[in-house]
């Protein structure tokens, strides 16, 4: 019996579509769900910052999408965050790690580590919009790599100052022991679950198009280019 | 127990008792099932109005009901910012809509690109077939058309539906280009049906007018729908807050020029693999020779444009990549190291049996000319090269494997495989497959002629020593890639690609030359084809469309849990990335979808070529009746 033209088209277009949708299985399977919202208690201690922190790095802050932890030989795309504390301590000068660390967040492109492009987004704006609580523990975890963890939620930094905490520079406005952490003003927590970027309005800057193939010279959120 | 009569009595009152209770049983069964099947409504009994007060739960209900009217009444307008879709869910029903209208809608933007240039072909050649051939790809257009603009009604109001908040801002940022879409689509319908109806009724050139004018309207509504979709991955023009800054700025954000030109040739190569599948399905069903002859060789044509645009597609897929790193580097990173990074491995195997299909068929049509073919010797090298670097471009980075594998090879990387698993070995691989499929054209074009000019033997050497050199420096910037930065190995995709474009650009200028007055050794019998050469067209289409959804899926996705990046945030139940399998199932079906869709499309367009029904049914009296013998009425018949 000789099968009529047609049915064997619609059963080439099955069997190659099959095919497909089997390879589609046999690769790695992984949903990626939306970052968690983080609730910063008022009272964390700074051991706690560190583990929230790495959390934060780990999921909603995406930076491992770009920097490497423990990697020893080249290429690398982005700087390697291992000790990365104690390299921060000696960066520019003047600068205590914090102050490096928070200028890398809040600012990524007033510093380019030698070697390396302009990549990094601005860490407080959508679309990774960490809260400035967020940051300080991203901060805690930080000096963890290479050093001893010494923020708190009360520690000010140039680009944010907790409510009732001394502004950068003022007297008593270094970083708080860590034996002190908790005992300080309390800092306002977000509200639990709110997510730090209000849903369907949340603000984003997005840069006018350069001409083709040029990069901005500065560009908030996503396409700014900064890197550590 | 009982005994004597007292024992006998109770004895018939049981005998008695059990049938009485079956029956007592059964008749309540009866009852109980008639009530409970009986639906008829009956008034509840009331007493009448005139022996009964109203009493205080009649107006505590009309107070209830008054209240609940005065609350609703006051109730104020609330943006809803999702709604559900039954069964599949929001995102799988938008997906689904879009992707079909997608297809849909490249279709109807490349077949009248390459039936103007056929035309075009045929009116300075004078020949007609050129011209028979245009129209055969033009009356696919019609129902492609509807069938467009209805997925795309659908689409439209579905996102109203489902996503009005999303939809709404989007309209907000995009307002003014709204009329001009709809201008331009008005234009597209006028040109299409005037293009169409209007063939050989014009002057050929205000028919060719006509022709440029759709493909002009086309690629216009085709970027204004790329600036809504590519905003949505890479926004601009709009302030902190989200408000609209500068339309144009919104518009002419990094993707879109990139996606425009992406989108541009990837419609010519699906529109012509999808033209190439309608000549082998009709070929598959020719009756005779002649039919065969014009079906085969439309066939070829449209391979031949879905892979004339194919080979420089991954070049314009560089372009985009390097806009989306240029936006942000994270998004770039999500793309190629994060999430979807296993897709291109998918991709990786529909690329290269893409690749395989199209030099098997160019391989299979190298039979089509008469005589001995001594250039098919050549094919088995061409089928190691293409199958060589499939295999390498499909090797992923990152092993699956297990715990135990995973440590005997020191992590997830295979010591060897590894490094066919980066970015060198891959571009290395898919610029070599680049220059092999376009030596098996070369080749194709060559057979049945040899070079008749005085200058033949250096044109082969000069042709011969560019592909070398091309093939060369591609290989080494992949081996040099291995020992550099990222940064410089980026880089270094540039001069392979030009390279790769520079030796098809140069020896097929001097192989036009070159074989200017060839002599023929065979002639091309147009028809004489295996069938399973049509089965490869087919196989290409359904390939290229699969790619299509899947490439689709990947643009779209990137974003993750974000409808605009950055700006607007998906707080959906649908606002996970899901698993590549999922993805590729969803994909699957919407192919299948398709293609059931362009079968139909396929079937109507037949229709145009069958004998009227009055005119068949004249033909079979004429013939029963013996007027006419079979042949002869199935000649007349014959429209």
């Amino acid at each position: 019996m000789t099968i009529p033209h047609p049915l064997r088209v619609a059963a080439l277009v099955f069997v190659a579509t099959g095919f497909y949708t089997y390879v589609g299985q046999m690769v790695p399977q992984k949903e990626v769900l939306p970052p968690q919202e983080t609730v910063i208690a008022a009272n964390l201690t700074t051991d706690q910052m560190v583990k929230i922190g790495q959390e934060i790095m780990n999921g909603k802050g995406l930076c491992f999408t770009c920097h490497t932890l423990g990697k020893t030989e080249g290429p690398f795309r982005f700087p390697d965050l291992s000790g990365v504390d104690a390299r921060a301590k000696m960066r520019k000068p003047g600068y205590t790690d914090v102050d490096y660390f928070a200028e890398t967040i809040y600012e990524p492109n007033a510093f380019i580590v030698p070697g390396f492009n302009p990549g990094m987004p601005v860490i407080n704006k959508p679309p990774i919009g960490l809260t400035d609580q967020e940051i300080l523990c991203v901060i805690a975890y930080l000096q963890t790599l290479g050093g001893t963890p010494t923020v708190t939620l009360q520690t000010a930094t140039k680009y944010y100052t907790p409510a009732g905490a001394a502004p950068p520079g003022a007297p008593g406005a270094a970083p708080a022991p860590a034996a002190a952490a908790g005992a300080g003003a309390p800092t306002a927590p977000p509200a639990a679950g709110a997510p730090a970027t209000a849903p369907g309005g949340t603000p984003a800057a997005a840069p006018p198009k350069a001409a083709p193939g040029t990069t901005p010279a500065v560009a908030p959120a996503a396409p700014a280019k900064g890197t550590r | 127990m009982m005994n004597g009569n007292g024992g006998t009595l109770n004895r018939k009152m049981l005998f008695i008792f059990g049938p009485v209770t079956g029956l007592v049983m059964f008749a309540a069964v009866i009852w109980m099932a008639s009530q409970l099947m009986n639906r008829e409504y009956k008034e509840p009994y009331r007493a009448p109005a005139s022996v009964a007060d109203a009493t205080p739960r009649e107006a505590g209900v009309n107070a209830e009901r008054a209240a609940a009217e005065t609350k609703a009444k006051a109730t104020p307008y609330a943006e809803v910012e999702y709604r559900t879709f039954p069964v599949v869910g929001s995102r799988v029903a938008i997906w689904a809509v879009a992707e079909l209208h997608l297809l849909f809608a490249a279709f109807v933007l490349a077949v009248p690109i390459f039936a103007f240039i056929i035309e075009v072909i045929g009116y300075k050649t004078g020949d007609m077939r050129y011209d028979r051939l245009a129209y055969e790809f033009t009356k696919l257009l019609s129902t492609s058309f509807s069938l467009t603009a209805t997925f795309g009604a659908a689409l439209t109001f579905m996102l109203i539906i489902l996503y009005p908040k999303f939809t709404n801002y989007l309209m907000s940022v995009f307002s003014p280009t709204f009329l001009p879409y709809i201008l331009l689509f008005f234009f597209e319908a006028f040109f299409l049906y005037t293009y169409y109806y209007g063939w050989g009724k014009f002057h050929p050139l205000v028919h060719l007018g006509l022709g440029l004018g759709l493909n002009l309207v086309g690629t216009g509504i085709m970027m204004i729908a790329n600036a809504w979709v590519t905003f949505m991955t890479s926004p601009a023009g709009i302030s902190d807050q989200g408000a609209v800054l500068s339309v144009w700025d919104a518009i002419y954000n990094y993707t879109w020029m990139p996606i425009n030109i992406h989108r541009f040739i990837a419609n010519i190569a699906f529109g012509g693999s999808v033209a190439g599948a309608y000549a082998a399905f009709k070929f598959l069903q020719a009756e005779t020779d002649e039919e065969r002859a014009h079906y085969d060789w439309m066939g070829y044509i449209g391979n031949f444009v879905a892979i004339s645009a194919f080979l420089p597609l991954p070049f314009a897929g560089y372009y985009l990549a390097k806009e989306i790193y240029a936006f942000s580097q994270t998004l770039g990173l999500t793309m190629m190291g994060g999430a979807f990074s296993w897709l291109f491995i998918v991709q990786a195997v529909l690329i290269g049996n893409l690749f395989l299909a199209a030099n098997y068929y160019l391989w299979l049509g190298m039979g089509r000319v008469e005589g001995r073919q001594p250039l098919q010797k050549f094919i088995k090298y061409l089928l190691a090269g293409v199958t060589i670097c499939f295999m390498v471009w499909a090797t992923p980075r990152s092993i699956i494997a297990t715990v135990s594998e995973l440590r005997a090879m020191g992590g997830s990387t295979h010591p060897i495989l590894g490094y066919f698993g980066v970015m060198s070995a891959k571009n290395t691989a898919v610029n070599i497959l680049i220059l092999t499929t376009f030596m098996s054209f070369l080749l194709y074009r060559r057979t049945g002629k040899i070079a008749a000019v005085t200058w033949a033997k250096k044109g082969h050497a000069a042709q011969l020593l560019i592909f070398a050199a091309a093939a060369i420096i591609v290989v080494s910037l992949g081996v040099y890639g291995y020992f550099v930065e990222a940064t410089v190995r980026i880089g270094l995709s540039v001069p392979q690609v030009s390279s790769v474009l520079f030796a098809m650009v140069s020896i097929t200028a001097i192989d036009i030359f070159l074989f200017r007055g060839a002599n023929k050794t065979g002639e091309v019998q147009w028809g004489k084809m295996p069938a399973v050469s049509q089965y490869v067209l087919i196989f290409i289409a359904v390939t290229f469309t699969w790619l299509m959804g899947l490439m689709g899926y990947i643009r779209s996705g990137l974003r993750q849990h974000w409808h605009v990046y950055g700006v607007i945030r998906d707080t959906s139940v649908d606002a996970f990335t899901p698993t590549i399998g999922f993805a590729t199932r969803v994909v699957s079906v919407t192919v299948l979808l398709f293609f059931m869709l362009i079968g139909f499309v396929f079937w109507l367009t037949s229709l145009h070529d069958k004998p009227d029904f009055e005119r068949e049914k004249t033909k079979a009296l004429r013939h029963r009746s013996g007027e006419v013998p079979p042949e002869l009425a199935g000649e007349t018949g014959r429209a």
